[in-house]
C-alpha cells in the first residue's frame, strides 16, 4: 500500500513537472474557462438586470452563477483530463509505467492526483473571477473550510472520472468522439450534486430539498464509488 | 533452474492467432536469440513474458513466477528494451532515470551514483541534464537501455534493441551484454541474423506463431 501510494505521488509529481514545462493543458483550460466566464457574465448581467427587485436579482444571479461555474469547470476539465492516459499511450511511455513493479491502481491514483492539481490551479483563479463577473458571493453563514473542502471534493471527483474516461478511451480509434461519451454520463451525477451544493453556498441554506451535509455525503459517496470501481478495473486497460 | 518457462502459450488478436501452443524453456544465463520473420509472434511472446499482455491459453513463468498470477515479482526481475524509448521528452535524462528508479523503490542517493556509472558506460553522462526530446534517436535509446537495467534485472528482454542505433551505439550495447552474459539471462529478438548469431549462445525460431526450431546457435541454419 505504502509503495503504491509513493509511486502514485511520484507519477503525479512527474506529470506536474512536465506540465509546468510545457504548460499546454493548463493554459488551454484556463483560457477556455476565462472566455466562457466572460461570455456568460455579459449575457447574465444584461438578462438579469431586467429583474426589478434587488433581492430576486441577487438570488437569480447566485443560482445561475453557481451552476455556470461548475459547467465551466466540467468542460475545462476535458482539456486537462483527456490527455492524462491518451498522451502516455501515444508516446509509448505508458509501457514504462506498466513495466514497473507497482500495482495498477497506483498509476490510476497518480493520474487522479495530477488531474486534481491541474484543475485546482485553474480553479484558484477561476472561482474569484467568476464570482466577480457573474455577480454572486458565497453566504457568510457557511464556513470557508467547508467551501474549500467541497471544491476539493468536487474537483477530485471530476479528476477520478476524467482519468478513468481517458484510460478507457486509449484503445479507441476516434478518441475525440469516445472520450466525451465516457466522461459526460459518468461525471454528470456528481456535477448535479456540486451545482446544488454551490447554490446553497451562494443563497444560504434552502428551505426545501436535501440539506448541505446530505449532499456532501452523496458527493463523497460518488467519489468513493468512482475511485474504488476505477481502481479495481484499471489493470484491464493496461493489459488488454 | 529455468529463466523462462513457457507452456502451450496461445494468444490471439481477434481471429488472428499470434502464438499457437508455444512451449519452450530458456535456461538461466547466456544470450538466447528469438528469430522470426515479421508477424512470427516474437513481440507478442516478449510482451507476454514481460507481463504487458495476457495469454488466452497456457502460461509463462519467469524464474518460477507466473506472469499473470505474480506480475509484480516478474517485473522486478526483468528489464525490457523495445524499439521505442520509454522516456519523457520534457524531462532530462537524469529526471527520467530518477523517476523510474523511484517506481522500483530504489534508494535515491545510491541510484544517483548508479545513474552516473551506467550513463558513463553508455556514453551519455554529459547529456544527463538535457531534456531527452533534444537528443538524437541513438542517445535516447542509450538512455532507455540505462532505464531498463537501472534496477539490476536478472533477465534482459531485448526486442529489436538495435533498431535506430548507429554502429558505435550498437557496439556499446553489445559490450554491455557481453559483460553480463555469464551472470544474467538475455532474450533477444532481432531481424539482423548476423548480429543475433554472433551474440547468442542459443536460438529459437518462430514461424507463424509456432516454434520452428531451437538449439545451440551453431546449429542455426539461417532459415526463419
Amino acid at each position: 500500500m505504502g509503495s503504491g501510494l509513493s509511486s502514485a505521488f511520484a507519477i503525479a509529481k512527474k506529470d506536474i513537472v512536465t506540465q509546468m514545462r510545457k504548460r499546454f493543458e493548463v493554459f488551454s483550460m484556463f483560457l477556455f474557462a476565462l472566455i466562457a466566464v466572460f461570455a456568460l457574465g455579459i449575457v447574465l448581467s444584461s438578462a438579469v438586470i431586467q429583474v426589478a427587485e434587488s433581492a430576486t436579482r441577487i438570488r437569480v444571479l447566485a443560482e445561475i452563477g453557481s451552476g455556470m461555474l461548475w459547467v465551466v469547470i466540467f468542460f475545462a476539465g476535458m482539456f486537462g483530463f483527456a490527455p492524462v492516459f491518451i498522451s502516455e499511450s501515444e508516446t509509448g511511455t505508458l509501457r514504462g509505467l506498466s513495466l514497473a513493479p507497482i500495482p495498477a491502481w497506483a498509476i490510476y491514483i497518480g493520474k487522479v492526483i495530477y488531474g486534481f492539481v491541474l484543475m485546482a490551479i485553474v480553479e484558484l483563479f477561476l472561482v474569484p473571477i467568476s464570482m466577480a463577473l457573474l455577480g454572486y458571493t458565497f453566504s457568510s453563514n457557511i464556513s470557508p473550510l467547508i467551501v474549500v473542502g467541497t471544491f476539493c471534493l468536487g474537483t477530485l471527483d471530476l479528476a477520478a472520472v476524467g482519468a478513468m474516461a481517458s484510460a478507457l478511451t486509449m484503445p479507441a480509434e476516434s478518441k475525440a468522439t469516445v472520450y466525451p461519451l465516457v466522461y459526460f454520463p459518468a461525471a454528470t451525477s456528481g456535477l448535479i450534486l456540486l451545482v446544488e451544493i454551490t447554490k446553497i453556498f451562494a443563497i444560504g441554506i434552502p428551505l426545501v430539498g436535501p440539506g448541505l451535509f446530505q449532499l456532501l455525503q452523496l458527493i463523497m459517496g460518488h467519489l468513493v464509488a468512482m475511485m474504488t470501481l476505477s481502481g479495481a478495473v484499471f489493470h484491464f486497460t493496461l493489459t488488454s | 533452474m529455468t529463466a523462462i518457462e513457457i507452456h502451450e502459450l496461445t494468444r490471439r488478436y481477434g481471429y488472428r492467432v499470434a502464438l499457437k501452443n508455444v512451449s519452450l524453456t530458456i535456461p538461466v544465463g547466456g544470450v538466447h536469440a528469438l528469430f522470426g520473420a515479421n508477424g512470427a509472434g516474437k513481440t507478442t511472446l516478449m510482451r507476454i513474458v514481460s507481463t504487458l499482455l495476457q495469454p488466452h491459453h497456457g502460461y509463462a513463468r519467469v524464474f518460477g513466477k507466473d506472469t499473470v498470477e505474480e506480475p509484480l515479482d516478474v517485473k522486478r526481475k526483468i528489464g525490457l528494451v523495445g524499439d521505442k524509448p520509454l522516456l519523457y521528452g520534457d524531462l532530462t535524462g537524469r529526471e527520467n532515470l530518477l523517476f523510474y528508479s523511484s517506481l522500483y523503490d530504489l534508494d535515491m542517493s545510491e541510484d544517483d551514483n548508479r545513474i552516473e556509472d551506467l550513463s558513463d558506460w553508455f556514453g551519455v553522462k554529459s547529456w544527463l541534464d538535457e531534456p531527452t526530446k533534444i537528443l538524437s534517436t541513438g542517445f535516447r535509446k542509450r538512455f532507455d537501455i540505462v532505464r531498463s537495467v537501472l534496477h539490476d534485472p536478472q533477465l534482459y528482454l531485448l526486442d529489436e534493441p538495435f533498431a535506430g542505433l548507429d554502429k558505435d551505439s550498437t557496439q556499446v550495447f553489445r559490450d554491455f551484454i557481453d559483460s553480463h552474459r555469464t551472470d544474467r539471462t538475455v532474450l533477444l529478438t532481432t531481424h539482423n541474423l548476423t548480429i543475433g548469431s554472433e551474440m547468442s549462445d542459443n536460438f529459437v525460431t518462430l514461424r507463424k506463431g509456432e516454434v520452428l526450431s531451437q538449439g545451440p546457435i551453431g546449429e542455426f541454419d539461417g532459415v526463419i
